[in-house]
């Protein structure tokens, strides 16, 4: 599964580029694009804001199939508070703003699997392929709202993973 | 050494999309699809002459063919069996409502309503209509030159039809869509675009010329073609016409394999009904989506492969290193 969640994570990072390419974050000191796995990096006492932060909750799996089929559920949180120069009268706007590039990058609902610990990243035979995302209310903190998109990725388990 | 190949299960698929092409109806001629030569196409842009309907809703296909055992002996016992009819029937909904999608869920002709003339008497089917424009050469599928007097009664959004002034003709009408059957004259000289499924809106208008927003599905003009505003679309509970298409269906599947679903013939089999689809399935007598339930009976052809009458072609292109 952990090709999948890669592949995931490099897709949507990917067409993030080329939805948003200002909407990155400083991480680590390096300036990336804003998109990121939560355990792939240091815990944050607080979730950094107007990035998309990648969580990875359950795990199932269909052993009967001709190449067993796992799948893992997605949680995509992301939060704002607006900007300063509008005093963060605008954190609704901007919400909205992260709701549609999350909508955009989702699409298309597959993605090539890779294995990114390669070098360079080598292509698998099969895609990953998820659900349409399942919005949550927004959550209130504040100034700070917040939203999560669930989403249910599928993958093949081929030969040599 | 890496695997090249993998174990494929079943296709994953998250909805099917439709493309329907005219029948050539006084030719009998139906449209066929090749999967080995145009399966590979983009679903966004089809090959000619298919006409993209977009995404479909419970796709349903039933095969109603029956067989029977031969009997032979005392007692008896199947010998063989035999085909004893061929039937087959699809429906499935559309979930936007155009002037193709409205005439394939109806089973019977499908009319533009032209816009009225001033004082026109009221009619049913739509009034008598506003003089036709002539449109000028040089015209294409996208692009109608009109006199300058004629192009100032569109504007922008205006809803057109496009096709020749009707002169007496029987049989079937429309090309290459035949939008109606008819056993005895009219005198309505504008009843081809009444039913002409040449029609589009107009994305910008200009003091010589209009600009579709999508190109007519007939093509260029003919020659001596007309146009005429129109204002909407009427279909009616009964007739005698049936439309006939040839349709493709496309279920795409997680890993690039495609399922495809060819009726050469289709002919719509009952009348125009809708189907209510709750936009929130928590809140009763809420907002419903108003979708075209369409069912269609498939007519034979006969494949020229090996003179074997067959209603549908179903074909299966594997996912690329799909073991099969």
């Amino acid at each position: 599964m952990q090709n999948a969640k890669d592949s995931f994570y490099v897709a949507l990072r990917a067409r993030l580029i080329a939805v948003n390419p200002e909407r990155t974050i400083l991480l680590r000191g390096a300036i990336r694009p804003g998109i990121l796995v939560e355990e792939a990096e240091a815990p944050f006492a607080q979730l950094p804001s107007d990035v998309f932060i990648l969580r990875w909750l359950g795990l199932g799996a269909d052993t009967s199939l001709a190449s067993i089929m796992a799948a893992a559920e997605c949680e995509i949180v992301y939060q704002i508070c607006g900007t300063q120069s509008f005093g963060g009268l605008d954190r609704g706007r901007a919400l909205s703003a992260m709701d549609e590039e999350l909508l955009a990058i989702l699409q298309p609902f597959y993605t090539p699997k890779l294995n990114i610990a390669a070098q360079p990243p080598a292509k698998f035979l099969t895609n990953v392929f998820w659900d349409e995302p399942v919005f949550s209310p927004i959550v209130a903190q504040r100034d700070r709202l917040t939203r999560t998109a669930k989403i249910l990725i599928y993958t093949y388990q081929e030969q040599g993973e | 050494m890496p695997a090249n190949w993998f174990s494929a299960p079943a296709p994953v698929t998250r909805r099917l999309r439709a493309y329907f092409a005219p029948v050539n109806r006084a030719a009998q001629t139906p449209v066929l699809f090749d999967p080995s030569q145009q399966g590979a196409f983009s679903l966004d842009a089809p090959p000619t002459p298919w006409i993209d309907l977009g995404w479909t809703q419970n796709f349903t296909r039933i095969s109603a063919g029956k067989s029977a055992p031969l009997l032979t002996g005392i007692p008896a016992a199947p010998l063989e069996q035999v085909r004893t009819t061929l039937e087959a029937q699809v429906s499935f909904n559309f979930l936007s409502w155009t002037k193709l999608t409205m005439a394939l869920a109806t089973g019977s002709q499908h009319m533009n309503l032209l816009a009225p003339a001033t004082g026109a008497t009221a009619s049913a089917g739509g009034a008598a209509a506003t003089p036709a424009a002539t449109i000028q050469s040089g015209s294409t599928a996208s692009i109608l030159n009109l006199a300058s007097a004629d192009a100032a009664r569109f504007t922008t959004g205006s809803l057109v039809a496009v096709d020749t002034d009707y002169t007496g003709q029987t049989g079937f009408l429309g090309s290459p869509v035949a939008g109606a059957y008819l056993r005895q004259p009219l005198t309505d000289v504008d009843y081809v675009r009444r039913i002409t499924f040449n029609v589009a809106l107009v994305a910008q208008a200009s003091l010589s010329s209009l600009t579709l927003a999508q190109p007519l599905p007939g093509g260029a003009p003919a020659s001596g073609a007309k146009i005429q505003a129109l204002t909407g679309f009427v279909d009616r509970e009964g007739g005698t016409f049936y439309q006939e298409w040839s349709a493709l269906f496309v279920a795409q599947g997680s890993q690039g394999e495609r399922i495809f679903f060819h009726y050469p013939r289709l002919q719509s089999v009952t009348g125009a009904e809708e189907a209510l689809s709750p936009l929130d399935s928590r809140h009763k007598g809420g907002h419903e989506r108003v979708l075209l339930k369409a069912q269609f009976l498939a007519l034979p052809v006969t494949d020229p492969l090996d003179g074997e009458r067959v209603l549908c072609y179903r074909s299966f292109l594997p996912a690329t290193h799909a073991l099969i």
